[in-house]
């Protein structure tokens, strides 16, 4: 029994959001300019996540070499801390990592116009900060922002976000709290288009259900490409100002 | 365990959508974690008033596009000095009077602030769910709103440094009056805050709104007299001047739960349910995970105010004063403190430490391994009370007659169980020999009985409605009628329901796209066989022999769930009752009569939907195969149990239904030997039936029910279908499958019957197997007295574990089994009309065989806990219920005959014996007082099972053993006390 109500008749939920809101959403690009070839910053809620991309560059081993395509590489680093209570392993090895990578390689796979980086390896590096629910999303936006800024070409926009399924009732973009109390689904939307590049399910959603969740899903996701798009307009509008001031 | 903070810094996302952190310091386990979460404020949060011209403009529909509808009247109660108001409440107010706010002619147009709602459900959960059905269903009438202060801009506020969470939580809720009141300015309605606390009512008295007590704002109302009879009863000192209840008792104070934690953490403490003993009201017992069997809590004070099914916390007591069980019954009813030896057994129990108090649950560990001896143990705290509305009636001796006006007096609960209840009323002499409601309100540690008010007046006692709604109310029993939303579920065409003639009509289809579904089995020859008189026809069977020299066999169920569609108000109900009530003179449905006794009665000569179980048997009665469908069924014919009979025996007859009852009969004998071999107990309880007068409806006889061959047709063939189908829907919902499971016993469960069958016959019970069990049962024979065996199975029944339902998720496959039936798997899916749990198995059959997809409540682990939980309540609940209403009745007819029957004692005590009668099914405990004259000279022996006395009338001495049988006057007598007529036995 939650000690809350998830999702009161007034149509409130537990952080005050409405069942069609997103959390807070704020994404900057370039932050680490020194350390790889593009970074992002993202705050979803309180999800906070850096991402480096390093590449296209000559891999170390010769088993990451294709001689048609680059070959992608994604480590997920959840830190210790970024959780309400301390852990004492370090996530490293831990089975949804491994997943959450697989998944990601596989979204990523075919939004990156891969063949055109032959014999070489694309390096992305996530540190998970903070984790407050639909992580897999947040995830997926912060590589996409990464990769913008790498300057990888890539087919469109990858934007993803987590709803939830109340009983009957579609909430967008869910925190910890609601995650743990309901099943949850993970849509990954190219671009402007309705066609997902991922759908990860957690546990079972009726499948009369699931029409009405991509809806809001969809919609959702389209609203998190908007933000990004604006944030890298204004990064690209600053960077143009700067260039042509010298 | 929570202390919360909200950190400053808001941030504004977009119009009217604010963030702000909410930081808490969580400690739980000694350790402390800091925990943060956002809230986000908002500007459209209505304050649902009619009279308010602001806020339909900002208000937003929800995800069903529907817009908040405004409840609040525009022109509400008009109170003398004030004027017209709404009402806040606060907190404590919801917790100790939420009876009064049901209450509808009191408290109108009324404000739930958010942080009030939060507070109640952490506190208590069903006050929570009441609250929340007086906001849901009071839009027309009492007008309750929940206003969500803590998301609004305008009313959320940030807890100061060094301020309490309380002073903040009340200060939030001092904001929400201000706000409303700066809100509706413009219609001059006023704000009444109602709060007990003291300190918050001076808080709030430089505002502008207006703060009352409760006891203040009742005192305003035009009626307040009225309401004041079923005001909470708090705290004497408030408005309760007589000092004659407040002596110098009291009970130890509670620990504080920093120390309850620590303790339960360092293993000094223990959690667990109490149980209070049958037979002694000063006699708990508590059952803890580490030791084998339950810790005894003896004595008022080591009880310390727990009631019957509380959640407890206790600490062991010293080595010296650990104990057997006590052989004396003791009944609250009878119960006088000065006599009570158990009064100076208080202990300072604080002078052990908590080191030596863990060697001592090691000691104590050992000591239930080795002999007879319980530990003891008293309550320190009581984390969560078990407390309800309870049926009692006014103790006589506690009214003053003479006096009118309002006085204080004891009420006595009708379950024996519970300490007696002090209420305050000036309605005492007419509430005299009246069964009535009283609702508990605290109990305070110098008050010796908890105190309570009243609700209700139920009618006289012995008034067949009266005792009736008595007993329906003591077992928790919905029994109102259906709500106008209820019925609004059922089929429009009432009575004039009918199956599709043609299933392939294309405007049957089209009213019903599951219809192409439904297999025709009108075909069939098929009938049902039920107990005499049956209107709730809820299965039929056909078979019929195949060419191979099979049969096929059916098992036909009315289709429910066809009309009780999943997630409907009629479903939320049915649900809710769990299961039909079974009363002597009175049927409770679960579903409404129009579903029951018509549209789901698989009434002879018409077409029904039903859900088909048929079967490929070989002629040993071993499964071929089986197909479910849901389909389309005529049953030829409706028998009862005795017609059947005679129809199968009637060598004449030979048509088709005959041959096929007689195949169904064959086969039920082969499947019945299986069982058996398998281990199927054949356990027995005094069943017995009391017959009406078809006139006077007043009873008449009693009869103990009997059994016919064609019973145990029926039922092989329902045992067979609920295993069938247990498989078939575990297979495909391997998590959440609707289950129901029996636990093997515990061995300690035979300790006591064991010895006594040792001692007394030289025999014993096995416990190894079913089948072991079942045969050594077999074996318990006395050739003198063939009753003998039946005794023991009965007193074997009460050391069995109670089966219950389960959903698959819950426990491993090899715990699924039901002992004693002696299966595997096993559900309920034959009487979907008065069992809750055969309703969802319907469901989940429907969804395993791809007819409709399954709700998702029905595939959800934590909605089926809770359903699991509920109807396995409610199912106990019933049962209670029904042996209560025949024990009342057996009481009637007794009251008329007074006779000399043959019993059997089955208990020995101290201080008396109990005595089953089988004739009347009722047992009962005869005082050692009513034995002999010279109690002193009794003697009892407690290996033996053996009490030595001089008898009343001869002066001889007579000794009598367990599982002796005696002759026992019997007469039906009215305690005085509790007004309740029970058998008295007396020793002939
Ligand atoms: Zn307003």
């Amino acid at each position: 029994m939650s000690r809350f109500e998830l999702y009161s008749p007034e149509g409130l939920r537990l952080d005050g959001r409405r069942w069609n809101e997103l959390r807070r959403f704020e994404c900057s690009i370039n932050t680490h300019a020194h350390a790889s070839d593009g970074s992002s910053y993202l705050e979803q809620g309180n999800n906070k996540i850096v991402t480096l991309v390093k590449g296209p560059q000559e891999p170390i081993l010769r088993s990451q070499l294709d001689a048609t395509k680059a070959s992608l590489n994604i480590t997920v680093n959840i830190t210790k801390f970024s959780k309400m209570e301390r852990s004492k392993s370090s996530h490293k090895n831990e089975r949804r990592v491994l997943e959450m990578q697989t998944a990601l390689v596989r979204t990523f796979e075919k939004n990156v116009m891969l063949h055109l980086y032959p014999r070489t390896l694309i390096d992305i590096e996530i540190h998970v900060l903070q984790q407050d629910g639909g992580i897999l999303g947040s995830l997926i936006n912060s590589i996409t922002l990464a990769l913008i800024d790498s300057g990888i070409a890539m087919y469109d926009y990858v934007s993803a976000i987590s709803i939830g399924l109340y009983d009957t009732t579609p909430l967008l973009d869910v925190n910890t709290l609601e995650e743990n109390a309901m099943s949850t689904v993970t849509l990954g939307v190219i671009g402007k288009s309705e066609k997902l590049s991922l759908l990860s399910v957690e546990d079972k959603i009726p499948l009369d259900r699931l029409e009405s969740v991509l809806a809001i899903g969809i919609a959702g996701a389209h609203r998190v490409r908007e933000l990004m798009d604006n944030e890298l307009r204004k990064h690209a509008a600053h960077r143009v100002a700067k260039s042509s001031a010298k | 365990m929570s202390v919360s903070a909200v950190s400053g810094g808001r941030k504004r996302l977009s119009e009217g959508l604010t963030v702000t952190q909410k930081v808490f310091v969580r400690s739980r386990n000694g350790g402390a974690t800091k925990i943060v979460r956002e809230h986000y404020l908002r500007n459209d949060i209505p304050c649902l008033s009619r009279s308010c011209s602001i806020c339909p403009t900002i208000v937003v529909p929800d995800a069903k596009n529907e817009l908040p509808k405004f409840v609040l009247s525009e022109s509400p109660q008009d109170l003398k000095n004030i004027g017209k108001h709404y009402t806040v409440l606060d907190t404590n107010i919801v917790l100790q009077a939420i009876d009064l706010l049901e209450n509808p002619n009191c408290f109108f147009d009324v404000i739930v602030p958010q942080i009030v709602l939060d507070e109640v459900r952490n506190k208590s959960y069903p006050v929570y769910t009441r609250l929340r059905n007086l906001c849901r269903d009071s839009d027309g009438k009492k007008r309750f709103i929940v206003f969500h202060n803590e998301f609004s801009e305008a009313t959320f506020v940030e807890r100061l440094k060094d301020e309490s969470i309380n002073d903040r939580n009340d200060r939030a809720i001092r904001k929400t009056c201000e706000w409303y009141l700066d809100h509706l300015a413009k219609s001059e309605i006023k704000i009444i805050l109602v709060s007990n606390d003291r300190l918050n009512r001076i808080s709030a008295s430089d505002e502008k709104f207006i703060t009352k007590s409760l006891y203040e704002y009742v005192e305003l109302l035009p009626n307040s007299d009225e309401v004041k009879e079923s005001m909470p009863n708090l705290d004497s000192s408030q408005y309760n001047k007589d000092a004659e209840s407040i002596n110098e008792f009291s009970y130890p104070e509670f620990y504080p739960t920093s120390r309850i934690m620590g303790g339960l953490k360092n293993g000094s403490l223990f959690q667990g349910n109490i149980q209070i003993s049958e037979y002694n009201f000063l006699e708990g017992s508590v059952n803890i995970p580490s030791f084998s069997r339950p810790v005894l809590v003896v004595g008022q004070k080591n009880l310390n105010r727990a009631f019957n099914g509380d959640q407890v916390i206790v600490e062991l007591l010293p080595e010296s004063q650990w104990k057997a069980p006590s052989t004396v019954a003791l009944d609250a009813e009878h119960y006088d403190v000065n006599d009570n030896p158990e009064n100076d057994n208080e202990v300072d129990a604080n002078l052990i430490a908590d080191s030596q108090r863990r060697l001592l649950a090691e000691n104590a560990i050992t000591a239930q391994k080795s002999n007879k001896v319980q530990p003891t143990a008293r309550v320190v705290a009581i984390p969560r009370r078990s407390w309800r509305q309870y049926v009692g009636q006014i103790a006589p001796n506690s009214v003053d007659t003479q006096t009118g006006g309002t006085q204080n007096v004891f009420v006595i609960l009708m379950d024996k169980c519970l300490p007696k209840i002090r209420i305050r009323t000036r309605r005492a002499t007419e509430l005299l020999s009246k069964r009535i409601v009283v609702s508990i309100d605290s109990w305070p540690s110098n008050h010796k009985f908890p105190l309570g008010h009243f609700v209700r007046n139920l009618g006289g006692v012995e008034e067949a409605q009266a005792e009736t709604e008595a007993l329906l109310l003591e077992h928790d029993v919905e029994y109102r009628p259906f709500s106008k939303k209820v019925l609004e579920c059922l089929p429009e065409e009432g009575h004039d329901w009918k199956a599709p003639v043609d299933l392939k009509s294309q405007d049957a289809i089209a009213k019903d796209p599951l219809l192409q579904k439904r297999v025709d089995l009108r075909d069939k020859l098929i009938c049902s066989i039920d107990p005499p008189g049956c209107v709730d026809i809820d299965d039929a069977l056909h078979a019929k022999k195949l060419p191979n020299g099979h049969f096929e066999v059916g098992v036909h169920i009315a289709d429910v769930t066809h009309f009780v569609k999943a997630g409907t108000p009629l479903d939320a109900e049915g649900a809710s009752r769990g299961t039909s009530v079974y009363l002597v003179d009175k049927r409770i449905d679960m579903l409404p009569m129009l579903l029951g006794t018509d549209l789901c009665s698989l009434k002879p000569y018409v077409d029904r939907f039903a859900f088909s179980v048929i079967w490929e048997l070989d002629e040993n009665a071993d499964i071929v195969k089986v197909d479910f469908s849901k389909s389309v069924i005529r049953s030829r014919e409706a028998f009862s149990y005795e017609q059947a009979q005679l129809r199968i025996d009637d060598k004449n007859q030979t048509d088709e239904l005959t041959l096929g009852m007689r195949a169904l009969l064959d086969l039920s004998i082969k499947l019945k030997q299986k069982r058996l071999d398998a281990g199927a107990l054949n356990l027995a309880s005094p069943e017995v039936k009391v017959h009406m007068d078809s006139e006077t409806s007043d009873p008449g006889e009693v009869e103990i029910k009997k059994l016919l061959a064609t019973n145990s047709l029926v039922e092989e063939f329902m045992l067979l279908a609920n295993i069938s189908v247990a498989r078939k829907i575990y297979d495909s919902f391997p998590q959440t499958a609707m289950l129901r499971r029996h636990a093997a016993p515990p061995s300690t469960n035979f300790e006591i019957l064991n010895e006594m069958l040792q001692k007394r016959k030289g025999l014993s019970i096995s416990l190894e197997s079913s089948k072991a069990l079942a045969d050594s049962l077999d074996r318990c024979v006395d050739k003198k007295d063939p009753y003998f065996n039946t005794l023991v199975r009965i007193m074997s029944t009460r050391c069995m574990m109670a089966a219950q339902y389960f959903y698959s998720g819950a426990y491993s496959y090899s715990d699924f089994r039901h002992y004693g039936l002696a299966v595997d798997i096993y559900t309920h899916f034959t009487s979907p009309i008065r069992r809750y749990c055969d309703v969802v198995a319907h469901r989940q059959l429907a969804g395993a065989i791809g007819y409709e997809p399954l709700d998702l409540s029905h595939r959800d682990k934590n909605k089926m806990e809770m359903i699991c939980k509920n109807i396995n309540r409610r199912h106990r609940n019933a049962q209670f219920a029904g042996r209560a209403s025949i024990e009342y009745y057996v009481g009637q007819v007794m009251r008329n005959n007074e006779s000399v029957e043959t019993g059997y004692v089955i208990k020995v005590l101290n201080n008396g014996i109990v005595v089953i009668v089988p004739k009347f099914g009722v047992e009962g405990l005869i005082r050692l007082e009513n034995l002999t004259k010279d109690t002193s000279s009794a003697n009892f022996d407690e290996v033996d099972f053996k009490l030595t006395f001089t008898q009343i009338d001869t002066g001889k001495q007579r000794e009598i053993h367990v599982f002796d049988k005696v002759e026992v006057q019997l007469k039906s007598v009215l305690d005085p006390v509790t007004s309740k007529r029970k058998a008295e036995l007396l020793l002939k």
